[in-house]
């Protein structure tokens, strides 16, 4: 009861205030093509960062592929002048991008929107990514089996023993010759292991 | 084993797959091909106006030099010639010949200029100097440009005794499709 009478006393005191600023900004009459505001009337700097907002998808008309919010020409300036009343007066995004979308066709909205052919634009990539992820994983399944099992094969059998010497006799003085050189081993020949010597 | 396998069959295996290949490339690239050709006569700057066969977007604006509001609501009952122009532009010189003899051909019709981002003094010089059967307007704020979807100029807008806007042409108008448009803009409502 306390909480319901405190929120009633806090809509009271809102109220006028609400409508003040509704009364406020709105300079221009409502436009009857874009139906009621469905937002709250905008000013200052929230009005400043949502006109950026909303005219960076808008796409400059005049321009190649630029939106609004960077395009230094006239006609960007005055759609972004058109875009800063209308949140102004309390429209929403949405509107404001149905109301240029009227006059230029949806080739002004820089984002197309989800639908119809244009849900290849926004699921066409990730499909392509999913798909190649497919091919790829399919690949490597493929031929990790026959990799590993030739490897598997191969590691004893190509592989000399240690004390292996080539059937050539003065190979295999060789051979011996520069095992003893490099590892040490007298004669040529590895160590016994001491283990199974006794 | 299996490598010996992989070895004797490796020419057959690589000519099957070369056909895979080959399949799944044209079934990405033929559409693809075919979206390329089937657009290569289009002009990739032209967009079709939502607007054609919609109501025209009301204005009311002075004409250049000063006097009363022009509103298009106030012309119902006749067909519309809207021209969207500027002294900058080329073409609109080169149709302003064309656009002057058809408003004085066509007295039926009201022929409208607005005038598209530029100075008015500059636009009354050139009025002056080229005369001109209708009158142009001042958009100011360029509002009714922005209404209009215009994208550059020229560009005109047939509008039908009922307000609806029956063609929209881009580019430099000749006399002959001045009257083949505005006939049908007349034709739409008899």
């Amino acid at each position: 009861m306390n909480g319901f009478s405190a929120a009633c006393a806090a809509l009271l005191a809102i109220a006028p205030l609400a409508a003040s600023a509704q009364a406020q900004s709105t300079p221009s009459a409502p436009d009857p093509r874009l139906g009621a505001p469905r937002g709250a009337p905008l000013s200052g700097t929230a009005l400043d960062a949502r006109t950026d907002e909303v005219g960076s998808l808008l796409r400059c008309p005049v321009c190649q592929g630029l939106s609004i919010a960077d395009s230094p020409s006239t006609t960007a300036r005055n759609m972004k002048a058109e875009v800063r009343e209308k949140l102004a007066a309390g429209y929403d995004r949405e509107q404001i991008l149905a109301h240029f979308e009227r006059s230029y066709g949806e080739f002004v909205r820089l984002e197309p929107r989800m639908r119809g052919v244009n849900l290849l634009v926004w699921l066409g990539p990730l499909a392509a990514l999913v798909g190649g992820a497919g091919v790829v994983t399919l690949f490597l399944r493929r031929s990790r089996p026959a990799a590993s099992a030739r490897h598997d094969g191969a590691t004893p059998s190509t592989l000399p023993a240690r004390d292996a010497v080539p059937d050539d006799r003065r190979l295999a003085a060789a051979v011996r010759r520069v095992r003893e050189l490099a590892y040490g081993w007298p004669g040529g020949l590895p160590p016994q292991p001491p283990a199974t010597s006794s | 084993m299996p490598s010996q396998q992989v070895t004797g069959s490796a020419p057959v295996r690589a000519a099957r797959l070369n056909a895979k290949v080959l399949l799944a490339g044209l079934v990405v690239v033929v559409p693809l091909l075919a979206v390329l050709v089937a657009n290569l006569g289009r002009d990739p700057h032209s967009v079709r106006s939502p607007l054609i066969g919609r109501a025209a977007p009301p204005f009311s604006l002075a004409p250049v030099g000063g006097g009363a509001p022009i509103s298009l609501q106030s012309l119902r009952g006749r067909p519309v010639v809207v021209n969207f122009w500027a002294t900058w532009c080329v073409p609109c010189f080169e149709e302003h010949a064309a656009l002057t003899a058809a408003a004085r051909t066509f007295s039926d019709a009201q022929f409208l200029g607005i005038v598209y981002e530029d100075e008015e003094s500059r636009t009354q010089a050139f009025l002056a100097q080229h005369g001109s059967a209708y009158p142009s307007l001042v958009d100011s704020d360029g509002k009714t440009a922005i209404d209009y979807g215009v994208f550059g100029v020229p560009e005109t807008f047939f509008i039908d005794r009922d307000g609806r806007i029956v063609e929209k042409y881009v580019g430099p108008l000749g006399r002959a499709t001045i009257a083949t448009l505005l006939a049908r803009s007349k034709g739409s409502s008899p």
